[in-house]
């Protein structure tokens, strides 16, 4: 008998409990699909040459109190060419665009962009850290590693909202680069701009 | 101005190089006993003392041909060897270019084989056979065979009975910590094989030194780097060979 009313005590308090759990699930669910939608890329990227890979693309997040950064992850190719095999690069790279100037109603003119952007190649042939066979110190720079800083411009077309069908405007840049390699080469010679600038042109879809 | 990648091996324009001016130094030198040409090496990043030592040797007017002992890049980036190459297609006289360490990096080795050829190669300059050698083992961590004795094999087998004498040229010279140190007195008594052999050349070091490093009187000439603007200059007639110190 008396273990008869301890397990009835047990159940109601269980399902009074659960009611309880139940919505405090739900605000769990909530709070953790909020998390991962903030972190849902806001564009995609594509990108041609400027040292990071022939074809590079992949998707960033605009943010800031006018959008005027953006971080954009990309992966690119590197093809053949005179080497033994193709090889795929991996970019990250942050963008500043300062101010905005709106043309009319389907064209933004952004009349500077800046930033850095780290690459890096996958393939056994490059190293990071020299391997233990050199002595410590004995190149001192990463085969692997590149940085690279630009500045360019770019053109957003607005998309009407009855045309959009995956985006809501379109962006084409141009970029002038250089990587560390380049400059310290610029600094100690007489070399013609093209030996140490690169061009670079792309597309960005913003999707909301 | 459009480049997929500092590395992509990406090659436009000459190439191999060593192979058409081998046949240029061959069919000039052809038969002549007495002929000079200069000792040049690691260029890397020196763009405008090269181009000054191109301005340099090309003014002298007396010298059959150069060879340029390697590190042509320092980061073994593409457009480090295209830079090299575009001011070295100025000499008036052939030449030929040696694989150095540094021209090991990244996919520097495989832009070297597009634009000069195998790091391994020899050619002859009158009765002179010149062997140039690919010494930078500590690249390739035994993955290839460095220096490669095979190659020295089937050169000692197939030589022209018109070879009288020997040169031999390389990056790093025995010793160094980049040579492969537990065969260095076995490529010396390689190398001495060789018909005659006269001298041995290297750069690396970047500094001019002349060393005996075998007591066997076989003298290893060491040539500066470009940034101390200096060559050494070779002249080879039947008596032997002389050699000067070149400063631009």
């Amino acid at each position: 008998m008396l273990i008869g009313i301890v397990v009835c005590f047990f159940c109601l308090q269980g399902y009074a409990t659960s009611i309880d759990e139940t919505n405090r699930y739900k605000k769990r669910v909530e709070g953790y699909r909020s998390m991962w939608e903030s972190l849902m890329p806001t564009y995609t990227k594509l990108q041609y040459a400027g040292g990071m890979g022939l074809i590079n693309s992949g998707f960033g997040w605009s943010y800031g109190k006018n959008n005027q950064w953006e971080t954009d992850i990309l992966f690119g190719i590197i093809p053949k060419y005179s080497s033994d095999n193709a090889k795929m690069t991996f970019t990250l790279k942050q963008n500043y665009i300062p101010w905005r100037k709106k043309l009319n109603d389907s064209f933004t003119f952004e009349p500077l962009e800046c930033g850095l952007y780290f690459n890096t190649v996958f393939s056994d042939e490059f190293w990071t850290k020299e391997p233990d066979r050199y002595p410590k110190g004995y190149y001192n720079f990463s085969t692997r590693v590149r940085t690279h800083a630009f500045i360019g411009q770019r053109l957003r077309f607005n998309i009407p909202d009855k045309k959009r069908l995956f985006a809501r405007s379109i962006t084409a840049f141009y970029e002038i680069s250089s990587c560390d390699l380049y400059i310290v080469s610029a600094f100690t010679n007489h070399l013609n701009p093209d030996d140490y600038l690169r061009l670079s042109f792309g597309l960005k879809f913003d999707i909301f | 101005m459009l480049e997929a990648h500092p590395y992509d091996a990406y090659v436009r324009g000459e190439k191999n190089l060593n192979g058409k001016n081998i046949q240029k130094i061959t069919a000039n030198l052809k038969d002549k006993k007495e002929f000079r040409f200069a000792f040049i090496s690691d260029t890397q990043r020196w763009y405008d003392e090269t181009e000054a030592m191109v301005a340099d040797i090309n003014k002298r007017g007396d010298i059959d041909f150069v060879i340029h002992g390697g590190d042509l890049s320092d980061f073994g980036a593409t457009h480090e060897f295209i830079l090299q190459r575009d001011i070295m297609l100025k000499f008036k006289m052939p030449w030929v270019a040696l694989l150095g360490n540094h021209d090991c990096l990244g996919t520097g080795e495989d832009v070297f084989a597009r634009v000069w050829g195998n790091p391994n190669y020899c050619f002859q300059a009158g009765n002179v056979l010149f062997i140039c050698l690919n010494t930078n083992c500590m690249e390739y961590d035994y993955s290839e065979p460095v220096p490669d004795f095979s190659f020295l094999e089937t050169l000692l087998k197939n030589l022209p009975e018109s070879v009288e004498k020997t040169i031999v040229a390389m990056h790093v010279p025995p010793f160094d910590l980049e040579f492969n140190n537990n065969v260095a007195n076995v490529f010396q008594l390689y190398l001495k094989e060789f018909p005659n052999l006269q001298f041995c050349m290297n750069g690396h070091a970047h500094h001019y030194k002349i060393n005996e490093f075998f007591n066997d009187g076989i003298l290893y000439y060491q040539t500066p780097c470009a940034k101390d603007r200096g060559y050494i200059l070779f002249t080879i007639n039947e008596e032997g060979y002389k050699h000067e110190l070149i400063e631009y």
